[in-house]
């Protein structure tokens, strides 16, 4: 029999908040997911949902005015939140490497992309600088970049953007780490682009037999790529399943709003349906289900409390009081 | 680079010009140095100031003045002083009293830009605490005072009230009482006060941009992702924050560093010390007409060579600009 893999990531009831001069920004609030090792979990909501929070929170990098004030990282077996700053830079980029939503900015304007490569080489691997440019001209191979040792001397500035995405996984995959945090990779590419690097994203993942979790707003990205998804609301996951099961049989109301979102050839020229109201303010949220406003089911239940994650079925997780009622039928919107 | 350098003198040609042109006009407008010359002796007769006039050249067409000043000007002669020592050529004066001022507003940029850049870094890692906030307050208020102003109150308390630094010039009349008989320790202890007022001046402001421009790149994704990578936090401070934090700081400078010369006139009064901006005070005050334009001159020629050497700090910053 098949042994179960483990997760290389768990994280429960993970809070993180901005004390900002406007009220407190509960950005994210009370988050639970696993990742489990070799495999690719999306990380799906709207813009706004909470999710490069989340995956800050997991390097433990959230910007000010943020603070984690609760929940464990349990990466590995171990507790991120109990490590010290520098056990922490340890881990950051060599066990677990972050790829930034926008490549346009998150590449230093001011260094040579070989400059900046082989620091963080050099910073996790005890390699001379020579060295450390033969393995950055290797990276530059493996995602596809041609004449490396010549693009490697670039400056940022100088090359277009899917090219300084490419070289942002690079550097992101520098030093082999065990778990890569995709934090919306190609949405700020053009379409063609975009598919050119989720391709290669893929690959990689196979080739070097890494975990991922893959950030997105977008449905479409994550149906080829990803092996679970989490969908995330306001600052709280609200449904956790295989792809599959996420497409054919989502519980959760936002789940299948979002999938009522997502253009479909099928759907020819029947008009997008898009979700109504916009994500709450989370300085003061709506209490219970924080979807309850926007919510075609909602009843008093929704209202009043907070509903837990729980297992409906084996490898299903809903956060809605009504996930019941919706099992198996799919009732219509009005 | 070097074509970018070169576009640049090429462009300043004609601001160069258009400068001469007006301080020249201004100056002439400003009255007739012979009368002034001349007011105090009740015996001048007409003929003698006619005379004047014409040994000075004031009595042809302003045209022709200029022309005559431009020739002289393209074999290195800036002529000489109507009042000052005796008629001394206006190349040894500015010679004579360049160096001081070099040598005093060098000290307070030097000065200034060590202290600020670090405390304006250590401010912007720690926005809003005790720290920053006494930071922020006493650099509003250095920028808010008046450099005259700081400098009288300077030499009130720590040349007439404690006697520690002498109230002004750059050297003892008297060698007896240089200390340790050292010319330069002399200048040096005549350097301290105005060096330290000109420093708090030029700091003030330096302190600002230096958080502000932090504060803004710390914000940035380049920074999360160079903490994301491992990094530590002294190269992510210090070597990818301040790279792009300096390049406003270098603009700044650089304004700052053409400026420093015109700007100088007040500190150097106050302290009375013997450099460019005050000479061109006592110029002006006597319609010194040559050692005017030859201040002019110099100030412009500076002022050209500090903008490239800007554009050099700037190149050497940011590549962008080195590659255009
Ligand atoms: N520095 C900050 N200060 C205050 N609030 C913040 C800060 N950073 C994020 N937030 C808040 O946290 C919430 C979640 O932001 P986050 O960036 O995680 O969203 P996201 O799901 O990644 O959205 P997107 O798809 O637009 O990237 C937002 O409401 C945002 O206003
Ligand atoms: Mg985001």
């Amino acid at each position: 029999m098949l042994m179960a893999p483990k997760e290389i990531l768990k994280i429960e009831n993970l809070t993180t908040h901005f004390y900002t001069w406007a009220g407190v920004v509960k950005a994210v609030d009370g988050v639970s997911l696993e990742v489990k090792e070799g495999e690719t979990l999306g990380l799906v909501g709207e813009s706004g949902s909470g999710k490069s929070v989340t995956a800050l929170s997991i390097l433990r990098i959230v910007p000010r005015p943020g603070r984690i004030i609760d929940g464990k990282i349990i990466y590995k077996g171990e507790n991120l939140l109990e490590k010290t700053e520098s056990e922490m830079e340890k881990i950051r980029g060599k066990e677990i490497a972050y790829i930034f939503q926008d490549p346009a900015t998150s590449l230093n304007p001011v260094f040579s992309v070989a400059d900046q490569l082989i620091e963080v080489i050099r910073r996790h691997q005890n390699v001379t600088k020579e060295e450390a440019l033969e393995k950055a001209i290797e990276l530059f191979r493996l995602v596809e970049i041609a004449d490396p040792e010549i693009k490697i001397w670039s400056y940022p500035h100088q090359l277009s953007g899917g090219m300084k995405q490419r070289m942002a996984i690079a550097r992101a995959l520098s030093c082999q780490p065990s778990l890569l945090l995709a934090d919306e990779p190609t949405t700020n590419l053009d379409v063609t682009i975009q598919a050119q690097i989720l391709e290669l994203m893929k690959n990689l993942k196979k080739k070097l037999g890494m975990s991922m979790i893959l950030i997105t707003h977008d449905m479409g990205v994550v149906a080829g790529v990803a092996d679970r998804i989490s969908v995330m609301y306001a600052g709280r996951i609200c449904e956790s399943a295989g792809t599959k099961t996420i497409f054919y049989n989502p519980l959760h109301p936002y789940t299948r709003a979002l999938l009522e979102a997502v253009p479909n050839i099928a759907m020819k020229r029947e008009k997008l349906k898009i979700i109504p109201g916009a994500i709450p303010n989370l300085v003061s949220p709506p209490s219970g289900c924080r979807f309850h406003p926007r919510c075609d089911f909602a009843g008093p239940a929704c209202v009043s409390a907070v509903p837990p994650l729980v297992e409906i079925e084996p490898e299903h997780y809903v956060a809605c009081v009504r996930a019941k009622e919706f099992s198996g039928k799919l009732p219509s919107r009005s | 680079m070097l074509r970018y350098v070169i576009r640049r003198i090429i462009y300043l040609i004609p601001l160069f010009f258009g400068i001469l042109i007006i301080v020249f006009v201004a100056s002439r407008i400003a009255g007739n140095p012979v009368q002034l010359m001349t007011v105090q002796n009740p015996h001048i007769t007409a003929e003698a100031r006619q005379r004047l006039t014409e040994y000075y050249g004031l009595d042809k067409p302003l045209y022709h003045q200029f022309f005559i000043y431009l020739a002289e000007l393209f074999q290195g002669d800036l002529g000489n002083s109507y009042a000052l020592r005796g008629g001394i050529a206006v190349t040894t004066l500015i010679g004579d009293y360049a160096w001081l001022t070099f040598e005093l507003q060098l000290a307070a940029l030097f000065l200034s830009l060590l202290i600020a850049i670090p405390v304006g870094i250590i401010s912007a890692k720690k926005q809003y605490s005790k720290l920053d906030v006494t930071v922020t307050t006493t650099s509003l208020l250095g920028t808010c005072i008046p450099v005259f102003y700081m400098g009288i109150i300077a030499i009130i308390i720590f040349a007439y009230f404690l006697g520690w630094f002498p109230a002004g010039g750059a050297h003892s009349i008297l060698p007896e009482r240089y200390p340790f008989g050292s010319y330069v320790l002399d200048e040096l202890w005549h350097m301290a006060l105005p060096t330290a007022v000109l420093t708090f001046a030029t700091l003030a402001p330096v302190v600002l941009l230096v958080r502000s421009s932090m504060l803004e790149v710390l914000r940035q994704d380049y920074i999360l992702a160079a903490r994301a990578s491992g990094l530590s936090e002294r190269s992510v401070i210090y070597k990818h924050a301040l790279r792009n934090a300096l390049i406003p700081v270098v603009t700044y400078v650089g304004l700052y560093f053409g400026a420093m010369l015109a700007g100088a006139p007040v500190t150097e009064t106050v302290f009375n010390w013997p450099g460019v901006g005050r000479l061109f005070v006592e110029a002006t005050t006597k319609l010194d007409f040559p050692v005017i334009m030859g201040i002019t001159v110099f100030i412009t020629i500076m002022t050209l060579i500090a903008n490239l050497i800007t554009d050099i700090a700037y190149g050497y910053i940011d590549p962008r600009i080195r590659f255009e």
